[in-house]
């Protein structure tokens, strides 16, 4: 994931981490969250860190986890077609 | 015209029915928007209210919080003791302790019956201030029979007890003992009907009538789109109506025959119906919704009459974060 967020120019780093954490929470998957995973999006959380580049990673792989379907319309929404491509390469991975 | 600004505070309610990652992240939000308490229910059928508690004080700062509220019948006062003054160590200072008769409705499924309620709660709460404020216990009451049980830990500092009331008789006892007194209600109406109890108990006890802190649990839901926020508080409302004492029905001039036909749909789970059958003016009654701007009018009327905390309890809205997010940037600023 850590190449993947380079992909989303800074600009755009509050609207991701706010559209991913909306996508997390309201998941009908969200049993399959890896409890270390929640903890360390706490962590951030707590720290108004969701928002940077290590905060984004961990939205998106816990994203990616719950709903990869969804996550990548996001991103397609957002427009950046080359975070499309390479979610879709980890999603098949 | 009364200043409410310093006066005011302002609470949230969890049921812990979610994920605790995902009512925790909802924790740290209410602390970042400015809510001075956070209140998680307690219910066997729900997550353990001291587990979700706990992690809520591993990652807030500054936020109140406890039980709101835990019960007597299923936990003892001692234990309830022990919980909250353990939490006291992760989080000094910032811990409550909500506790009251409980809900009938849980408690009845594992046939544990709310017998003597007064002498149940006002020998609770005995015996919490006593163990937590580092005494031996040594009490002999109508309920509990205690010999000489103490902590093997210090607590540092008192931690303030909340007494959940509806009826006459518990106001009364919850403001005579009580740091503060919960009560459910979403209408001045009712909040108005609370308060005379709750002098009662003040001048029973002669106690500064400042010393005791009114809180009002709230059906709230907010959101941009008042019709969302409606739809969202609709079940709630249903539930409130379908277990609505009669004297409190007829204040707002709700026929038991109405309460009965929702109380009839919902046993035999025909939610369509028994939503259907809410009026406005049972959502007026039993919950504050609407936009920000209607929602703010709703807590000015019952902060006029002498709450001194709001609690925006379930629903909060149709998506929490959202709604959280409203509270914290529409509503909250407006009061502080």
């Amino acid at each position: 994931m850590e190449q993947a967020v380079r992909r989303i120019p800074t600009s755009l780093w509050r609207t991701a981490s706010e559209g991913i954490i909306d996508i997390i929470l309201n998941s009908s998957n969200a049993d399959n969250m890896p409890s270390d995973l929640a903890k360390t999006i706490l962590y951030y959380w707590q720290r108004d860190q969701l928002a940077t580049e290590v905060g984004l990673q961990r939205l998106l792989e816990a994203a990616m986890r719950l709903e990869p379907e969804k996550t990548i319309g996001f991103v397609e929404e957002l427009g950046l077609p080359e975070l499309v491509v390479i979610l879709r390469q980890s999603a098949k991975a | 015209m009364l200043v409410v600004r310093d006066l005011v505070e302002f609470g949230i309610e969890f049921v812990p029915r979610d994920l605790y990652w995902k009512t925790t992240y909802y924790a740290i939000q209410a602390e970042k928007c400015g809510f001075d308490y956070l209140w998680i229910t307690d219910h066997f059928n729900n997550r353990n209210v001291y587990v979700s508690l706990g992690v809520v004080a591993t990652y807030t700062d500054k936020i109140k919080f406890g039980p709101g509220v835990t019960n007597p019948y299923l936990v003892h006062p001692i234990v309830t003791a022990q919980a909250v003054c353990s939490l006291n160590e992760i989080a000094p200072g910032r811990v409550v302790c909500g506790i009251g008769v409980g809900d009938r409705t849980t408690l009845n499924m594992v046939n544990v019956p709310q017998s003597s309620p007064l002498a149940t709660i006002r020998e609770s709460v005995k015996i919490i201030r006593e163990i937590s404020s580092g005494g031996d216990v040594q009490h002999k009451g109508e309920i509990y029979n205690i010999s000489g049980a103490r902590f093997n830990f210090r607590v540092r500092n008192k931690i303030p007890i909340f007494i959940g009331a509806q009826g006459p008789k518990m106001l009364s006892l919850a403001a005579e003992l009580g740091d503060g007194v919960l009560i459910n209600a979403s209408h001045p109406k009712d909040v108005e009907n609370a308060k005379q109890f709750i002098h009662q108990g003040v001048r029973i006890a002669n106690r500064d009538p400042s010393e005791v802190k009114v809180a009002v649990y709230t059906s709230f839901s907010v959101a941009e789109d008042p019709k969302k926020a409606t739809k969202a508080v609709l079940p709630v409302v249903a539930y409130i109506v379908a277990g609505c004492p009669e004297v409190i029905l007829q204040r707002h001039g709700i026929s038991k025959e109405s309460s009965a036909e929702i109380l009839a749909a919902i046993s035999h789970e025909k939610w369509k119906d028994a939503f259907s059958r809410v009026t406005p003016e049972m959502i007026e009654a039993f919950s504050i919704c609407g936009t920000p701007e209607q929602c703010i009018e709703k807590i000015r009327n019952l902060l006029r009459i002498g709450v001194t905390q709001f609690v925006a309890g379930s629903p909060i809205g149709p998506d929490m974060r959202r709604s959280i997010a409203l509270i914290g940037q529409n509503i909250l600023p407006t009061f502080r």
